[in-house]
């Protein structure tokens, strides 16, 4: 069966169409390294930019001036420069001020590796544009909730945390999907600080093997298919959080 | 209603600069009659190999395969324009049309050359090794086997040397990169062509690394054209003056110039084709 | 090297990079004109109720907004011809050129669903009243809901901008001479890794002081949009 597809892959690149992943081994080993390397980037950044985004929320509507406005700095900062010159930065500037360890050979070896670095930078960057999201979702919710929370005896606390967050968190839906497709999207740009994910196996295949538009191909259609998957994800948690009776109504 | 003016201004500067050279059209396919006509050969050249191909501060490209680009273009007779492009995109470019030529560092292997033709004879020559610390004592690749080193994305021998010697490839987009990954830790040494490391071990701030694997896979380099040119004047006339630059020794001149160390490639050529008189 | 001689150093490299920077501007303007104006039409398009210009309009756009820039980047630059024989006039298409309609498909994609959104956005009640009064489908659209939303449209399309900015360095990738790329030539000339890092913050720099006005009069403009 394996050999089959081999042989067809083989064929095909005869014809023109060169496949190498289809049917080279080792190209096939990078290229499932780089898929896996993809989807974790995307799951971890995934996680922590939904938590910066958060806490900035947070910070932000607790109405405290300097850590506002240091949220503000960040949002700002981030969301007006290019990822890829920020990931440089990270990696290679801050990088080179951080502890480091000791490897097997005696020599000085970083704590924290290409991948973790990558992760940092764009959990910042995805973290920036959900801090906005956040926040607008906060300011949708009306504040006729708090009030009736606080008739109810809530403290303001109590009501944050209780009414207007799971409420805002539904405003936030359609604007946090885009953002996280974003940030599928954006995981390429972690090949510029060697994180070997798709478009670095990618760029290292078609190197080797001369196929740049083939794989262009093969990674157009795993992304349609790694977004597709964020949006229908992110819509069935839309669906199961839905309160009958309440939302946007007609203009959603 | 924003920057109107700047778009229109864009939109004008986008047109004019593409709207010419209409007088190349008589020549056809001939391409040699068409850099004639045109009066500029482009050529393609990367922009961060130092000290082969390289920017200078105010933009002009300077290196020894610019300075064989020149040479080129003055035995045609025309202007030498070079057009920067990268690993990924130097095969494209000439396909299309967009250079004439490519003189960009580009090992002559048998996959590139159904995409291009290569003149000959090369004009240059590299293996690949690694660019060790002092303080590693190892001799032989399988030595390091299992250990990261950076590498230049798109680099021919990245493969192979995975393959081969079980080494890991922290890969990056230049070599300023890689310097900084491996002072950081990040990998034991650089995988490079054996004439890159010696131009750096040449330099003092290099005193503490050495070059002690054997080179491998001694490849020579090739410029490259379209494969209609390949047997036209235009091919022909390339290869004539890479020959001639062989044999009047005006490689080995441009290698020392540039602060490389006479190759063993270069003088190996040089003595297979100088002239007998004298 | 002491640390004066670094700076003077970067200062003179500093030209070399503007100039790069002048590309990302100009790429970015060229992309964002032509990106809005195909994506004017395939937002209305995905309005129409009619199937065979709804279906198209919607797939593109879903296209378009979720494949990989780069990706698409790639395909303009190597698929599209660097000449083009119009009436025996030779076109040239440079690398720039190619990677600015490269990324007008994304930004035009955003921007149908900037216009989608904006009209979605107009209560249905709108609609009903106009019905009511006797307005076709097409005049309501066009003269009932578009003025409305056309100042809705314009932070999210400032938004839109201000990304495209950010992202056109990825046509480094395929050679183009923007002010990536020159750092990164500009780094690898200087052979000196104590460059990277202050070439590179002049960098963010250069993009900072240019997006962040930008996104600073988006925000002023959309509180006095918002209509309560």
């Amino acid at each position: 069966m394996i050999t089959d597809i081999q042989t067809f892959f083989r064929e095909l690149a005869n014809s023109g169409i060169n496949l190498t992943i289809f049917y080279d081994a080792f190209d096939f080993e990078r290229f499932i390294t780089g898929l896996g390397n993809t989807v974790l980037l995307i799951l971890a950044s995934t996680f922590f930019s939904i938590i910066i985004g958060a806490i900035g929320t947070a910070i932000l509507t607790s109405g405290r001036a300097f850590p506002g406005f240091l949220v503000r700095s960040y949002v700002a900062l981030f969301r007006n420069t290019p990822l890829i010159v920020q990931m440089y930065f990270f990696y290679f500037a801050i990088g080179s001020i951080m502890p480091v360890g000791q490897n097997e050979l005696g020599l000085p070896e970083p704590l924290l590796g290409s991948f973790s670095w990558a992760v940092i930078s764009l959990s910042l960057y995805a973290g920036a544009f959900n801090v906005e999201t956040f926040r607008a979702g906060v300011g949708a919710v009306h504040g006729s909730y708090e009030e009736a929370a606080f008739a109810l005896g809530y403290n303001r606390r109590q009501a944050f945390f209780a009414v207007t967050v799971p409420l805002a968190l539904r405003f936030s839906f359609a604007s946090l999907s885009n953002n996280l497709v974003d940030l599928t999207k954006a995981t390429t740009v972690a090949y510029a600080v060697g994180v070997a994910e798709l478009l670095y196996v990618s760029n290292q295949i078609w190197s080797d093997s001369l196929n740049t538009i083939e794989m262009m191909n093969v990674m157009l259609v795993i992304y349609l298919v790694l977004t597709g998957a964020v949006v229908f994800i992110i819509n069935r948690v839309e669906a199961v959080m839905r309160l009958p009776g309440f939302g946007l109504g007609d203009n959603q | 209603m924003i920057n109107l003016k700047a778009l229109a201004l864009a939109a004008c500067v986008a047109f004019i600069s593409t709207a010419a050279s209409a007088q190349s059209l008589e020549c056809g396919d001939d391409t040699l009659c068409r850099v004639k006509a045109a009066g500029t050969l482009k050529i393609g050249t990367k922009d961060d190999y130092v000290p082969w191909s390289y920017r200078a501060s105010d933009g002009s490209f300077m290196g020894m395969e610019v300075d064989i680009g020149k040479k080129i273009a003055d035995g045609l007779g025309v202007k030498a324009e070079f057009v920067k492009v990268t690993s990924a995109n130097r095969f494209e470019f000439l396909a299309q049309g967009q250079i004439d030529l490519m003189i960009a560092s580009a090992s002559d292997t048998a996959d590139r050359r159904k995409i291009v033709s290569f003149v000959h004879p090369n004009y240059y020559s590299s293996g690949y090794s690694v660019l060790l610390p002092k303080t590693i004592k190892a001799t032989e690749w399988k030595q390091i086997s299992g250990q990261t080193v950076c590498a230049v994305q798109g680099a021919w021998y990245n493969k192979p040397a995975q393959q081969e010697f079980g080494v890991k490839i922290l890969a990056f987009a230049g070599t300023a990169e890689t310097e900084a990954a491996m002072k950081q830790g990040r990998c034991i040494g650089l995988l490079e062509d054996d004439n890159q490391i010696n131009v750096r071990l040449s330099k003092e701030q290099w005193a503490d690394y050495q070059m002690p694997l054997p080179v491998m896979a001694e490849t020579p380099w090739g410029m490259a054209v379209r494969h209609d040119d390949q047997f036209s004047p235009f091919g022909y006339f390339v290869a004539g003056m890479v020959a001639q630059m062989h044999r009047d020794g005006t490689l080995l001149k441009l290698e020392a110039d540039n602060g490389i160390k006479n190759s063993a490639y270069l003088i190996k050529m040089h003595e297979a084709l100088k002239d007998h008189i004298n | 090297m002491t640390t004066s001689n670094l700076y003077l150093q970067i200062l003179e490299w500093m030209p070399f990079v503007l100039q790069g920077f002048v590309m990302n501007i100009l790429m970015s303007l060229l992309a964002i004109v032509i990106g809005t104006a195909v994506g004017t039409f395939l937002g209305l398009g995905q309005l129409s109720l009619n199937f065979t210009i709804g279906l198209p309009s919607k797939l593109l756009t879903q296209l378009f907004r979720n494949a990989p820039w780069l990706v698409l980047l790639f395909y303009c630059i190597f698929l599209m011809p660097y000449q083009v024989n119009i009436a025996g006039i030779t076109i040239e298409l440079p690398s720039w050129l190619r990677a600015t309609i490269g990324f007008s498909f994304p930004v035009a994609a955003n921007f149908s669903e900037i216009v989608r959104g904006a009209v979605k956005s107009v209560p249905r009640g709108q609609w009903e009243a106009a019905e009511a009064l006797g307005y076709s489908r097409k005049a309501t659209l066009f003269r009932i809901i578009l003025p409305q939303c056309l100042t809705r449209m314009i932070p999210p399309w400032m938004n839109l901008y201000a990304l495209l900015l950010t992202a056109t360095p990825l046509s480094m990738i395929v050679g183009v001479e923007e002010a990536l790329g020159r750092t990164q030539a500009a780094v690898q000339a200087q052979s000196d890794s104590r460059v990277l890092i202050p070439m590179y913050a002049a960098l963010l720099a250069m993009f900072f002081l240019y997006t962040w006005p930008i996104n600073r009069l988006s925000l002023v403009l959309e509180r006095r949009f918002r209509t309560k």
